[in-house]
């Protein structure tokens, strides 16, 4: 007994010492986004890289899915236990700046990464106020079958056409890759919407967004053009508004799409998978007449006014945005380098990133506003009634529009 | 006749009875309850008379206005009455499967222990996991449910269960099915196991069938466990979240939400923390009428 009672206090003490002397390190959370792409091990490796670095420091990285980090980071903060640092959808930013909960991240960085990042991709300065640093930045565009389509369609019609002619459903071999189901982010109708010349909202003339325009004549066209791939010329898989974003990637992957409209991070998954089939990039199309447009994404790194370890949280960055780990981070997520030394390393000279690359200029980004998420949803919902029947394009739109604007208060 | 006096209270005396370290070793419990129950509860009703900021923090009383911003939309009468259905035909299906599966269980055959463990897995395994499972299991190109209805000839053209709201609505109600029955089924098997024995052998002696031994002997004397049981089952029901987040997020649009994943989405997607609340408070309102109903009936009945 007594010899039981002297190992318990022993276990005791030393458990103690250990907690007390982890206690004395300083603790950086991060909340990750688990990109497509991005292997477990990239985050493990980063993590005891960094502690190898700063002993003092113990950094924790938080994995979370992408569809759900919105709601995950939401928790923490309206638990009043943010993460010191996070990584978000740059068009999250001003929801959170709605809280008061961001800290510009400037002051807490080096003078070396800020300068070696292009400010082109500076999405998360708000009023001359840098917030955010770039994560990830990139086009969409269109993955094809370039064994089956000889030559890639520069419109939305030259699509269709080669849709109708290698659609085989008997086959499970299906055109066009079309997502209903929520994820994430509304970017299928935004392909289209975009290609059409269309936007979310009108821009007033002192760059803030008007009423919502998804009701005007590119909205409803941008619909009715999708409504009729899925039920008119039936040439997307069938039961499209059961899969997601992510779904479709798998069913391209697997050779089961002629035609799928993404991000870098494909051809990243498709190296990985190993497709055996030949396909290739090119730009989102358009619609005749229109110019070409596609949206760019991009996120950011922000941190928190209530992290207590803000300088162990900038080191982090800094180590994070170091040559090594950028390029190996954006190999796997296939994005372009956001950093200016990486630009013209050779694993970015192949033609996924040169077609990101190209559609830069003509590119159109998510509306950065407190209620995107709201208004996301809706207009989400109403293109999901379209697709089953229950709502032509022009009264789904209009619908989804005098909502949102009801919303909004205009 | 005396009248007995109460004995005079001497000063102190109370700590140092055997009542007194009761209380304090409620005090734990006690503070838990306060803290993680009783202090949410009404900082949640709080916040559905008040306006609310996207960080939870009261502003301003709005009194009804919260509530009449959700009865104003027509699409939270179509969730209410959907929470209703969604919770009555998964509860009466549990109810009615558990008890078979209890009646089955109840009676010797070889293999009854590997059929009481196989039973309990689907309770055993993680909601969300499950789901995750039938999400795939539902596919309608790769999935094995389909895939099975057309290799036997059953359904040449099954529907793609995910997609059309009708079929989606099934598609997670049968899953919340599936998770729920083992748990009815084991309340039940537990029940008809406290029945003693000697009534059966005394209605056979009397030329009871099985149908009379059911009617008059089991569902009497099993009352109590079904009401306890299906009480349970509708209060868990009505707020499952799990199963329809993962497998449809109450889409296809908002055709599968129930009240529990549009508060989610209230709360938590939109930071509209103040209507969330309200229909929290409405939830809770629902759900406690149901109680007061089952607990009238189950006292009536004399069980206690």
């Amino acid at each position: 007994m007594r010899k039981v009672l002297v190992v318990g206090l022993v276990v005791v003490f030393l458990l103690g010492v250990v907690m007390g002397a982890s206690a004395q390190k300083k603790k950086v959370s991060v909340l990750w986004a688990e990109y497509d792409g991005l292997t477990p091990d990239y985050a493990a490796n980063l993590e005891s890289a960094f502690e190898k670095e700063y002993p003092d420091i113990d950094l924790d990285i938080i994995s979370t899915p992408w569809d759900k980090m919105h709601d995950r980071l939401i928790a923490f903060v309206a638990g009043k236990q943010p993460p010191d640092l996070s990584v978000i959808g740059t068009r999250w930013l001003l929801e959170l700046l709605d809280m008061g909960v961001v800290e510009p991240i400037e002051k807490w960085v080096s003078k070396e990464l800020l300068d070696n990042i292009d400010p082109a991709l500076m999405e998360g300065k708000i009023k001359g106020v840098l917030y955010g640093l770039p994560v990830a930045a990139g086009t969409r565009l269109m993955y094809y079958r370039s064994d089956i389509i000889d030559k890639a369609p520069e419109t939305f019609e030259e699509m269709l056409q080669i849709a109708q002619k290698i659609n085989k459903p008997e086959e499970k071999f299906y055109a066009v890759g079309m997502s209903g189901k929520k994820y994430v982010e509304l970017t299928e109708y935004a392909y289209y919407l975009f290609g059409n010349d269309g936007y979310f909202f009108e821009i007033l003339p002192d760059g803030s967004y008007g009423k919502c325009t998804v009701n005007s004549e590119a909205g409803v066209g941008a619909l009715t053009f999708m409504n009729d791939l899925v039920n008119t010329h039936k040439v997307t898989q069938p039961g499209v508004t059961a899969y997601r974003r992510d779904e479709l990637q798998d069913l391209f992957i697997s050779g089961n799409l002629g035609i799928f409209f993404s991000g870098g991070f494909t051809a990243a998954l498709l190296e990985q998978r190993g497709a055996q089939f030949s396909w290739s990039v090119a730009p989102m199309p358009h619609f005749e007449g229109k110019p070409q447009s596609t949206i760019i994404i991009t996120d950011s790194i922000v941190l928190f006014k209530d992290s207590q370890a803000k300088e162990e949280a900038g080191k982090f960055l800094d180590f994070f945005y170091s040559d090594p780990w950028r390029l190996e981070f954006d190999k796997l997520v296939g994005f372009p380098p956001v950093t200016k030394s990486l630009a013209n390393d050779p694993a970015f000279q192949k033609p996924v990133y040169q077609v990101m690359i190209q559609q830069i200029p003509g590119a159109k980004g998510w509306p950065l506003m407190p209620e995107w998420p709201e208004c996301n949803d809706i207009i989400w919902d109403n293109i999901v009634a379209t697709f089953l029947g229950e709502k032509t394009p022009q009264k789904a739109m209009d619908d989804a529009a005098q909502e949102i604007d009801s919303i909004r208060g205009m | 006749m005396t009248l007995k006096r109460r004995p005079r209270l001497v000063k102190g005396k109370f700590w140092r009875t055997e009542s007194a370290v009761a209380y304090l070793f409620m005090i734990p419990a006690s503070v838990f309850l306060l803290v993680f129950m009783f202090y949410p509860i009404v900082y949640v009703i709080l916040m559905s008379f008040f306006r609310v900021n996207k960080l939870g923090d009261l502003v301003s009383f709005f009194g009804w206005g919260n509530f009449r911003f959700m009865f104003d939309k027509p699409e939270f009468w179509q969730i209410i009455l959907r929470s209703c259905l969604w919770t009555a035909i998964a509860v009466v299906v549990k109810t009615a499967l558990g008890l078979v599966i209890a009646l089955l269980l109840n009676v010797e055959f070889t293999g009854k222990k590997l059929a009481r463990t196989l039973v309990i897995i689907p309770w055993a395994s993680s909601v969300p996991i499950s789901a995750m499972i039938w999400q795939w299991t539902y596919n309608s190109d790769f999935g094995l449910l389909n895939h099975t209805l057309r290799t036997l000839g059953i359904w040449k053209n099954p529907p793609i269960w995910l997609a059309e709201p009708r079929s989606a609505f099934m598609a997670n109600l049968w899953v919340d099915i599936w998770c729920g029955i083992p748990f009815m089924a084991l309340v039940f098997l537990a029940g008809l196991q406290a029945i003693p024995q000697e009534l059966y052998e005394a209605a056979e002696v009397d030329g009871a069938t099985s149908w009379n031994k059911f009617r008059y002997i089991t569902l009497p004397l099993l009352s109590g466990v079904l009401t306890v049981a299906t009480l349970l089952s509708t209060l868990w029901t009505f707020n499952d979240f799990n199963v329809i987040y993962v497998l449809t997020a109450g889409g296809p649009g908002t055709s599968t939400d129930i009240l529990i994943t549009y508060i989610y989405k209230y709360a938590f997607q939109y930071l509209r923390f103040g209507p969330a609340a309200a229909m929290a408070v409405i939830t809770f309102g629902i759900l406690l009428l149901v109680s007061i109903i089952y607990a009238r009936s189950y006292f009536r009945e004399g069980v206690l």
